[in-house]
């Protein structure tokens, strides 16, 4: 077997501009930021984004200038506001996004990791998000409706999602790929299988004999995975369960940046391309000291 | 404690939380519907279940969490999955009695708008879109909105549709959705509900001190107002005891 075992320079050298990719972060929590901090260093093009919650993940590469087109359910950053980059990208262009919901886009995952190539819902049947839908390009090629053959029930029906590379942060991967999760999973497990090529990142390398321990942890089995990323903190400021809290202070000033489109390229400048990797973002941010105040207490897990 | 002032979130929980039951399951945001649901948990409702969409069943935070995403959110929950379970296998799957909504706007019919706001001169401004709040407002048996009694945000017709409610006054089953739609609008100056006939918004109690003219006045579409207009029941003193002492000592949610 070859060695899955990569740099993230490494599995972002091999994503092609325009290709579709699903990354894995909620909101605040355990978003693949090494990953996109890297594609923003190796100025990716004309991406297609597609995500259940989009968060701060997504805001950078929108921000960046990287995405062409952003599948999305919803977002916000929390508390901390909600992701202006994105935002400001839907005000410039209607066309940008195609708005959908939590459960729609999960579904159309789910579709995708299944192997069929549609799916019916009732959700979104009756509003505006579905009327755009229908109007817009998504037309035909996304939605349509039809009747339940055997009950006669209206059903909307939603084409397949497989994001071309879909990624995902996880807590611990073996060098196999097998990938365990803690805590909640949101719809990390239909984004993931639902990619054509799957690339793990994991806060912790571990023998396969701790991945045995405990199978029934194990989300994505590592013949599916191509490659693993082990990046420590790879997802600050975002929070990781079981591994450090997010850090306010950081997403108050990516906040502070992001709110203004003018301002916004001076923290890229600072803490994305102005850093050769993510060690380098590390240092930047507050280095071991910093990390160490984020870590969690392991009994409550932040 | 009885000298410190009872206030409007506090008069909203204690209205929101005696709309849930003993039994029930609910889909709950961070916030006042959190707030609302531990206080029905620690009063009438000891079994209710609550929900949370990113994949979190029964939690118990220590600490106050500044939303979904946030691990104090996950701190001694009975369940960890995903939407696919929460919104899936639950919401969809037709078991859930009660989801509570926030909005940036709402309209006489229940309907939601979370996506957009448009100024005077028409320029868009996006928020957060729907996440899980158009497959609540599709599939919850009863959906309860909670927001601040202001005219800009009680409207004749809502910006952009995000949720449905009744629209345009059909019928849910007109309408294809399988949930029972809007049930309550719990505001800081008086609790709504729906008419069965027109479905169309009716005054149900004002908040005590607060007179019938504000809410009108501060009402964008034309409320039915029964006559004589019941008053909202003050939060007991337990219920205040609760909110204050162990629900939201903080104040984050409340103050």
């Amino acid at each position: 077997m070859s060695e899955k075992v990569k740099t993230i320079a490494e599995v972002v050298k091999t994503i092609p501009d325009g290709a579709h990719i699903a990354l894995g972060g909620f909101a605040i929590a355990r978003n693949n930021i090494s990953v996109a901090h890297e594609l923003i260093r190796q100025q990716k093009k004309n991406l297609t984004l597609s995500q259940s919650v989009v968060g701060l993940e997504n805001d950078l590469l929108v921000g960046a200038g990287l995405v062409k087109r952003l599948i999305m359910g919803g977002g916000s950053l929390d508390r901390f506001g909600p992701v202006h980059c994105v935002n400001r990208a839907r005000e410039a262009s209607r066309e940008f996004a195609h708005d959908y919901s939590s459960l729609s886009i999960t579904f159309r995952y789910l579709a995708g990791a299944l192997g069929i190539s549609f799916i019916p819902i009732k959700c979104l049947l009756a509003s505006e998000i579905l009327e755009r839908l229908e109007a817009g390009p998504a037309s035909k090629e996304d939605v349509s409706r039809m009747k339940c053959p055997f009950t006669g029930e209206e059903y909307l029906l939603m084409r397949a999602l497989n994001p071309d590379v879909s990624f995902v942060h996880v807590q611990r991967a073996d060098r196999d790929g097998n990938s365990q999760i803690d805590g909640p999973i949101w719809s990390n497990e239909e984004s993931v299988k639902a990619g054509n090529r799957i690339i793990i990142t994991t806060e912790e390398l571990v023998p396969t004999e701790v991945i045995r321990r405990e199978p029934a942890r194990t989300i994505i089995p590592g013949h599916r995975v191509e490659a693993v990323v082990h990046q420590p903190f790879g997802g600050h400021p975002t929070g990781v369960f079981g591994c450090y809290d997010f850090d306010a202070e950081h997403l108050k000033l990516y906040v502070n940046h992001s709110k203004k489109a003018e301002t916004f390229p001076e923290y890229l400048k600072t803490y994305v391309t102005g850093t050769k990797d993510h060690w380098d973002y590390l240092e930047k941010v507050g280095g071991l000291k910093r990390m160490d105040e984020l870590k969690a207490i392991q009994i409550q897990g932040y | 404690m009885s000298d410190v002032p009872v206030r409007p979130t506090e008069i909203m929980a204690a209205a929101g939380s005696r709309e849930l039951h003993d039994g029930e399951v609910a889909v709950v945001g961070i916030g006042l519907p959190q707030v609302t649901c531990v206080l029905a948990k620690r009063t009438h409702a000891p079994t209710l279940t609550a929900l949370l969409e990113i994949g979190v069943i029964n939690m118990d935070p220590k600490d106050t969490p500044v939303g979904l995403a946030d691990s104090r959110s996950f701190y001694r929950a009975t369940c960890w999955s995903g939407f696919l379970d929460i919104m899936g296998m639950n919401l969809h799957r037709g078991v859930v009695d009660v989801g509570f909504l926030g909005a940036l706007e709402i309209d006489r019919y229940g309907n939601i708008n979370t996506t957009l706001l448009k100024d005077e001169a028409g320029k868009v401004r996006y928020f957060n879109g729907s996440a899980g709040g158009n497959d609540v407002a599709s599939l919850a048996k009863r959906v309860m909105m909670i927001l601040r009694h202001d005219k800009r945000k009680l409207l004749n017709a809502v910006a952009h549709l995000t949720s449905p409610g009744f629209v345009g006054g059909k019928s849910r089953k007109e309408l294809n959705l399988r949930g029972g739609g809007p049930h309550r609008v719990i505001t800081d100056k008086a609790v709504l509900g729906f008419d069965s006939a027109t479905r169309s918004a009716t005054l149900l109690s004002l908040h005590p001190g607060i007179q019938l003219d504000d809410v009108v006045a501060h009402t964008g579409f034309a409320l039915q107002i029964p006559n004589p207009v019941p008053l909202t029941p003050l939060p007991t003193a337990e219920e205040l005891r609760l909110l204050r002492e162990e629900i939201d000592p903080k104040n984050v949610y409340l103050g």
